[in-house]
């Protein structure tokens, strides 16, 4: 009894502790764009709507995967510092006060990349698997 | 001070609004729908004393509920017109247009915005509806108490960077006029040439905020009764008829210079939030108190969970009606009457409030608190729930 339940704990330690080193998120711009990498606090600024072009200048349209995305989180809790939640509050003070719009809820990696892709302006982010040569990595977490 | 909007219909210019949107960019994909809602409870633990929160009533009662529509959408690349409409429990759930306006995005970084807004008196005031953005179930009464929360005007609003920190400057001029309930008494309140500014400054986890407003008020009061033999409109008659005529000006709030001052703090690391503001509401010659009114609030997260205490106090400088009318034997009933007036205006209280915010899914909140009250007129302990979401 006693050591089923330490194996399924130890089981589930170690399915959260890969699942949470295995995701590796890329965030994508264009491959036109005018720069190779951005930092995390500039990326998050663009994500939390302080600022609206990229560092060059260029306007800049963020794209969020779709709510419930794992991508979505983990980049939101690393890059933006904020939980689902703290990030859906965020963002309600913006929008309830005609201050702010939040980056589009645009799909999962595949929809998110193929914007990207087709947009100089646009910044998204995917699972790094799915990356490929329509888009630019500028910078990766973990 | 405990005051109700009862009436607040400003329909005609959120229908022409929403008019506008609907028809001709209803096909377009820039109309945007959001909500928010909030159904809430609570009850009191000595109905016999104070009400305090909205609730006097020791069984539970499920009668702080809102929801509101925000619809927003383009008319062009630069303008976009916004309605907001709430439909509250306490105003049979009548949708009224909390604000309409148009905006005009003049820079990257500047608007201007035309309509019926928000005015930006505190901290939490553009959010104040939208609960689910902060950890309390509303925010602190001692504070939040201002019926006249919107102006009808223009704004300006800009934001910028400032080194490494973030800055936001508003300024906006208007008017208003509203129908109140104030401690019992209905009145019309009448706001002309009304202005203000708010500023904030910030970085990652902190803001600073300063905000100062003036406007000459006028509010006419129902009468109501001051003893049962005398009501405030014959005592005022009388006063009339007397020397101390001119003191009647002074009770009277016939387009006063009121000003109102606000300074606040916002943290949140995350793992630890903090609050603090300090405002300072006063009408001059008039027999209502000048309002100083300040909290402080701490709280932690952990996991899904924000804990919270709150300590909230109402500290009011009477006013002197009375001032210049000489002591004497004659005199005597009339200082005391207008010290007695004065008096009712004046709120001292002290609350301690403890709260916790669960987030049970992503724009979902549920909320509970104890509010725990000392007030010159008596004690009360308030319980109350509330789930809370935007959409």
């Amino acid at each position: 009894m006693m050591k089923n339940f330490l194996r399924s704990v130890a089981a589930m330690a170690i399915i959260s502790w890969s699942g949470a080193v295995l995701a590796e998120v890329a965030v994508i711009v264009h491959p036109s764009a005018g720069f190779d990498s951005l930092t995390a606090d500039e990326i998050s600024r663009l994500f939390l709507g302080k600022s609206k072009s990229f560092p060059n200048g260029s306007p800049a349209i963020p794209l969020n995967q779709d709510d419930g995305s794992a991508t979505r989180d983990q980049f939101n809790q690393a890059i933006c510092n904020k939980s689902p939640s703290q990030y859906k509050a965020y963002w309600s003070k913006l929008v309830f006060t005609g201050k702010g719009t939040p980056p589009k809820d645009s799909g999962d990696d595949a929809a998110v990349k193929t914007l990207v892709a087709g947009n100089p302006k646009m910044i998204g982010y995917v699972d790094a698997s799915a990356v490929d040569d329509s888009v630019k990595v500028i910078y990766k977490l973990p | 001070m405990n005051v109700n909007n009862t009436q607040r219909k400003k329909h005609g210019l959120a229908l022409a609004i929403a008019g506008l949107m609907l028809t001709p960019w209803a096909q377009a994909a820039d109309v945007n729908i959001s909500g928010f809602l909030s159904v809430g409870g609570g009850f009191v633990d000595d109905e016999n004393s104070i009400a305090y929160g909205g609730y006097d009533d020791e069984d539970l009662t499920f009668d702080k509920n809102l929801l509101g529509l925000q619809v927003s959408g383009k008319v062009n690349e630069k303008i976009s017109a916004t309605v907001q409409m709430i439909a509250r429990s306490s105003d049979d759930y009548d949708f009224s247009a909390e604000w309409a306006y148009l905006t005009w995005q003049a820079t990257e970084n500047s608007k201007v915005r035309v309509g019926r807004l928000r005015t930006p008196f505190y901290m939490f005031s553009d959010y104040l509806d939208v609960g689910y953005t902060y950890a309390w179930i509303s925010a602190p009464q001692e504070l939040y108490y201002l019926p006249f929360n919107n102006v009808n005007g223009i704004d300006y609003y800009l934001t910028s960077a400032l080194g490494s920190f973030d800055t936001s400057f508003q300024v906006y001029v208007g008017s208003f006029d509203d129908d109140f309930v104030l401690t019992g008494i209905s009145a019309t309140a009448e706001s002309k040439n009304q202005m203000g500014v708010a500023a904030t400054i910030g970085r990652d986890w902190w803001t600073l905020r300063a905000a100062y407003h003036q406007t000459d008020l006028t509010i006419e009061f129902s009468d109501f009764q001051l003893s049962e033999t005398v009501s405030f409109n014959q005592f005022l008659g009388q006063l009339e008829a007397s020397p101390f005529a001119d003191t009647v000006t002074k009770v009277l709030v016939d387009e006063d210079r009121t000003t109102f001052a606000e300074v606040g703090l916002n943290i949140d690391t995350g793992r630890f939030v903090a609050a603090a503001e300090y405002v300072e509401f006063d009408v001059e010659d008039s027999f209502l108190s000048k309002n100083i009114r300040h909290y402080i609030m701490g709280g932690v997260r952990a996991g899904d969970f924000l804990f919270h205490v709150t300590s909230a106090k109402s500290d009011d400088e009477l006013a002197s009606p009375e001032a210049g009318i000489p002591v004497s034997a004659e005199t005597a009933p009339i200082i005391g009457t207008l010290q007695a007036i004065a008096a009712t205006r004046g709120e001292f209280r002290d609350t301690v409030s403890y709260g916790v915010r669960w987030d049970v899914s992503s724009g979902v909140a549920l909320k509970l608190q104890y509010d725990d009250v000392d007030d010159n007129k008596g004690e009360q302990k308030v319980f109350s729930v509330a789930l809370q979401s935007v959409f």
